[in-house]
């Protein structure tokens, strides 16, 4: 019994004592990373999303072979989904722990407080002019260019041949009205429903842009975000017809866009804008489908379509390893290395060479030829970040009985706060 | 049926009611980690056919538990042993400082006993969920950054609160004369505590121990932000690696979660018959 | 120090108080390590919740100037506040009644003997030890009104025609999140009241039994009173756990457009995700925890779960 008591004192006396020197150091910020200041080796911190099931794997094989040949560099690399990413890297930044390398969607926010490195910095001139020069130009925050674009997609629309035979649609629509005719029919005269609406958190901001693209609208530019114009009313309200006219699926306030999407590879939905990757899921997942892919369905028919562009960026930090990063993005993006990892992915690439290189791709085809038509998120103004979760928070309102206006003036409100 | 207060000597009729009953429970419980279970046994594509089906069309796909261990979006098995690693080093510091402070509670009245019972039940009140901010800052300024002793003291902190406060009201119905009794034969009071009170409120440490366990077990908002190598990071971060911006690898999320809840249920097996307590057992008067 | 004038509610022996008082440093070395942990590794990230809370902070996360009080008159000026708190009240309620009723009997159930008990014990504690997130998910999924396998059930017994979208629109996700929050509160007061059944001494139970009182009699008079401490602490720890929940209601309510279906605590969660403003969401927590500051002050006081010596 006395051994009990003693090692209960001895144990609790260490917790104590551990306790106490831990309080000790709660003072200063100051010893985080000391190393890399002098040392030839340095240590990047790399943060990613993923994008598919391989993404982990694909970038550990990039690092790698990067670090059998630059052996005085060394990589961490992080791994987030898409819904912890921003919250991680934001708490990150706050503890002043900004990723030297970071994949992500928007930017112009970070660049607007001089967190980001210029690209000048951290690419060599030749990797810098391998961009598409849109793709360049949509990285750019006062004139300097701070994002390296990662990966490009457009979206197209999927159509399902079975249903529209069975529900005696003749043609692909081209036009809004030629869309909401052929969902209104396949709902009427099948099992399944027309078009498929997510206007969930997930991909409202993306669905949005699709249809007011159609109609010559967009989201605003690098100054300012406009949401509520007549273009973008006019096809908000059109989107609200197909919802209360019973032409989409059930409840699209709160679809999310990944479980939409499997509905229409399962064969249970007439229409759906998707993307390249869904060509691939199809594949896997029900090779059966009888299903075509077009371009976007428009006002007028004229063509227009939702681009969508991710990038690396570099977080300045002190500076002392811009040298480094450098070496890794030219590494990165020289043409076999991207090429790889892009056409992996399942994107369309953003560089010269890897365009040149993946010309012949079948898959991507269509949406390469898209492209030029393509209508951008204004990921160059800082107050987009705000905007984009006021539509995923808010755009569904549409599904859910309130007024196209009001729903535009509600997302406009919060933009124009952030700005 | 189920308030009849005798537990002996029921009837034939009432003892197949209650395993009717117990059957019925079980069902209840058990029903969506079946489906869970069902799920990681099939195809990622009949996880997601419409409309679904009960049971996997292809046969079981039990090399999902094979493959699970070496997927490409998460090193599991290093999941696995950070997330023992943090709750059971959790649990046991909870358990060091919550019991002396239950008991003491419970025995004596000193200045300040409220405040710090409240004190204790304010970090419950906390969820690290809202506190991830501070303490990224804190323990990147102590250098625990991305280290399990980091989590380790967090969860026990953030834990602390329905320890001491279970074990306290277990220990305050400890008749105190079983105290004063040994005291008169010369035990210090820590003697006194493991000694006689212990033994007695076991149900009390049980539950407190399953409880913080499985807290830990499964805390994410602050591992989440806390580790960032993928081979510190508990089972509950890992899942979220399989959910990737298209398409999810559903098999190995439900897959890691049923064997995630293992570990748990070995430890309840293990301490379940504590749950008979001291007290009920008669030792005492 | 007497305290032979205090007043208890426990109707239980009244005993001799004798040298129980202690001056506040011989207790340091009892309770000194559990007020050194949460010191250490509360106070600070606490205080810069309250420090954001009164900053102007820019959406990437610098941190501007100082706004005073400026981010609590934007949050009580929320036009979405009052269906909010509407919510967040029924919510609570709601889930923390149902659960303690629920478990009550059947705490008192897994306390009789039977064959397989054991067994039954450890199926409940099943959805104790699972993830929230992922037992939430289960039931997210099999409610999906395409490919949802509880959706397909109802609709094969024939109690509908064709799948529905539960958690598709405000009012049936909140109940679906009620009866799953209740779900996976169950286990753990459950296994509290359990415990605290074990802790009744067989004699009282048999002074009962000799005395003639039926079983609902004593259920009442005799074991609910001792059962008194076990379940104030439970429910107190319910009413703390289901206020703060997030995860359930991010998973079940989390593609439903607006405010309807928010609670408090997804509400900070969709300010900070959405609106990217951790500012107004430090004030808002600092709100929440007000709250239930007050509501478990309000509650230790008139409760009293903490028996007094």
């Amino acid at each position: 019994m006395k051994r009990t008591t003693r090692t209960a004192v001895v144990a609790l006396s260490a917790t104590a004592a551990l306790l106490l020197s831990s309080c000790g150091f709660s003072g200063g910020e100051s010893d985080a990373s000391t190393d890399a200041a002098g040392g030839e080796n340095t240590t990047l911190e790399m943060l990613v999303p993923t994008y598919s099931t391989g993404t982990k794997a694909l970038w550990e094989g990039v690092i790698e072979d990067f670090e059998a040949e630059h052996s005085n560099i060394s990589i961490n690399l992080e791994v987030q989904s898409w819904e912890n990413l921003e919250g991680v890297l934001k708490t990150k930044l706050q503890g002043n722990q900004a990723p030297d390398i970071y994949n992500g969607g928007a930017f112009a926010e970070f660049a607007a407080e001089g967190l980001l490195a210029p690209v000048s910095d951290v690419a060599s001139p030749e990797t810098i002019e391998d961009f598409q020069p849109a793709f360049a130009d949509a990285e750019k925050f006062e004139g300097t260019q701070y994002g390296l674009p990662l990966i490009a997609s457009a979206r197209a629309l999927f159509y399902n041949e079975t249903l529209m035979d069975e529900a005696g649609v003749q043609d692909v629509p081209k036009t809004w009205d030629e869309l909401y005719e052929a969902s209104k029919l396949i709902s009427e005269k099948t099992k399944a429903d027309g078009y498929g609406m997510p206007l969930g958190s997930e991909e409202a901001q993306g669905e949005s842009l699709i249809w007011f693209a159609g109609n010559g609208g967009n989201f605003g530019d690098a100054d300012s975000i406009s949401v509520d114009t007549p273009e973008n009313l006019e096809a908000a309200e059109f989107m609200k017809k197909m919802i209360d006219d019973g032409v989409t699926q059930n409840d699209p306030g709160a679809t999310q866009r990944t479980p939409m999407l499997n509905t229409f590879i399962q064969g249970q939905l007439g229409f759906a804008y998707a993307l390249p990757q869904t060509v691939g899921q199809i594949e896997k997942e029900n090779p059966d489908l009888k299903y075509g892919v077009t371009t976007v369905a428009t006002k007028t028919g004229e063509p227009a379509t939702l681009g969508v562009a991710d990038r690396l960026m570099s977080f300045k930090n002190d500076g002392s390893k811009s040298a480094a990063v450098k070496e890794f993005m030219d590494y990165f993006y020289s043409a076999d290395v991207y090429t790889d990892w892009v056409s992996t992915e399942g994107f369309l690439p953003t560089t010269q060479s890897g365009s040149e290189k993946l010309a012949g791709d079948e898959v991507l085809k269509p949406f390469l030829d898209m492209l030029p038509n393509a209508v951008f998120y204004p990921t160059t103004n800082p107050a987009w970040n705000a905007t984009d979760g006021a539509f995923k928070s808010l755009m569904g309102e549409l599904g859910t009985g309130k007024s196209a206006e009001d729903v535009l003036k509600g997302i406009q409100a919060k933009a124009d706060a952030a700005s | 049926m189920a308030f009849l207060v005798t537990a002996d000597r029921a009837s034939r009729k009432t003892v197949i009611m209650r395993m009717l009953i117990g059957v019925l429970v079980v069902l209840i419980f058990l029903l969506p980690y079946l489906t869970m279970l069902i799920g990681s046994i099939k195809t990622q594509a009949e996880i997601l056919s419409i409309p679904p089906d009960y049971l996997p069309r292809e046969g079981a796909q039990w090399s999902n538990y094979a493959s699970m261990w070496a997927t490409p979006e998460t090193p599991v098995p290093y999941n696995l042993i950070s997330t023992i690693v943090i709750s059971v080093f959790a649990t046991l510091l909870v358990l060091l400082v919550a019991t002396p402070a239950a008991y003491y509670t419970a025995r004596f009245k000193f200045p300040g006993k409220m405040v710090f019972m409240f004190l204790v039940i304010v970090t419950q009140m906390l969820q690290p969920a809202v506190l991830t901010a501070g303490l990224f800052k804190q323990m990147l300024a102590w250098d625990l950054h991305d280290t399990w002793l980091a989590m380790i003291l967090i969860n026990a902190a953030f834990n602390l609160a329905f320890a001491v406060w279970i074990m306290h009201s277990f220990f305050a119905g400890v008749p105190r004369s079983i105290d004063e009794a040994a005291q008169i034969d010369g035990a210090g009071k820590l003697r006194v505590l493991f000694t006689i009170n212990l033994p007695l409120v076991w149900p009390g440490i049980v539950t407190a121990v399953i409880f913080t366990f499985v807290s830990c077990w499964n805390e994410f908002a602050a591992s989440l932000v806390i580790l960032s190598t993928a081979e510190n990071q508990p089972l509950s971060v890992a899942l979220t690696k399989f959910v990737g911006q298209y398409s999810t690898a559903w098999q190995y999320v439900f897959g890691v979660s049923i064997v995630a809840i293992v570990p748990v249920i070995i430890l309840f097996a293990l301490i379940e018959k504590r749950l008979i307590g001291g007290l009920a057992a008669g030792a005492v008067k | 120090m007497s305290t032979s004038l205090q007043v208890t509610p426990a109707p239980a022996k009244r005993r001799k108080r004798g040298n129980d008082s202690q001056s506040l440093l011989s207790s340091v070395p009892w309770i000194g390590p559990a007020l050194l942990l949460i010191l250490a590794m509360v106070v600070y990230p606490a205080g810069y919740m309250i420090y954001n809370s009164t900053r102007k902070i820019s959406s990437v996360g610098t941190d501007l100037h100082s706004v005073g009080l400026d981010n609590f008159v934007t949050v009580f000026q929320d036009p979405a506040l009052p269906r909010i708190m509407i919510n967040t009240v029924v919510w609570v309620l709601s889930v923390v009644v149902i659960t303690v009723l629920l478990s009550l009997a059947l705490a008192q159930f897994l306390n009789k003997p039977f064959p397989g008990r054991t067994f039954v014990r450890m199926a409940v504690i099943v959805p104790w030890a699972a993830s929230v997130v992922m037992t939430t998910t289960v039931f997210y999924y099999g409610l999906d009104p395409n490919y949802g396998i509880f959706n397909k059930f109802f609709i094969d017994i024939g109690l509908m025609d064709e799948g529905f979208g539960w958690t598709k629109n405000a009012v049936p996700a909140m109940l679906v999140s009620i009866v799953v929050a209740i779900f996976v509160s169950i286990p753990f007061t459950t296994y509290t009241l359990l415990a605290g059944m074990q802790a009744i001494p067989e004699e009282t139970l048999e002074a009962a039994r000799v005395d003639g009182a039926g079983k609902w009699k004593t259920y009442i008079f005799v074991i609910l009173p001792q059962l008194r401490s076990a379940l104030a602490v439970a429910a107190l720890i319910n009413i703390i756990n289901v206020f703060n929940n997030l995860p359930i209601l991010k998973v079940m309510t989390g593609s439903i457009p607006g405010n309807s279906a928010d609670t408090l605590m997804t509400y900070i969660f969709k300010v900070l995700q959405f609106d990217r403003r951790l500012d107004i969401s430090s004030a808002l927590s600092v709100v929440n925890f007000a709250i239930v500051v007050v509501i478990v002050a309000i509650y230790v006081k008139s409760v009293k779960p903490m028996q007094e010596v």
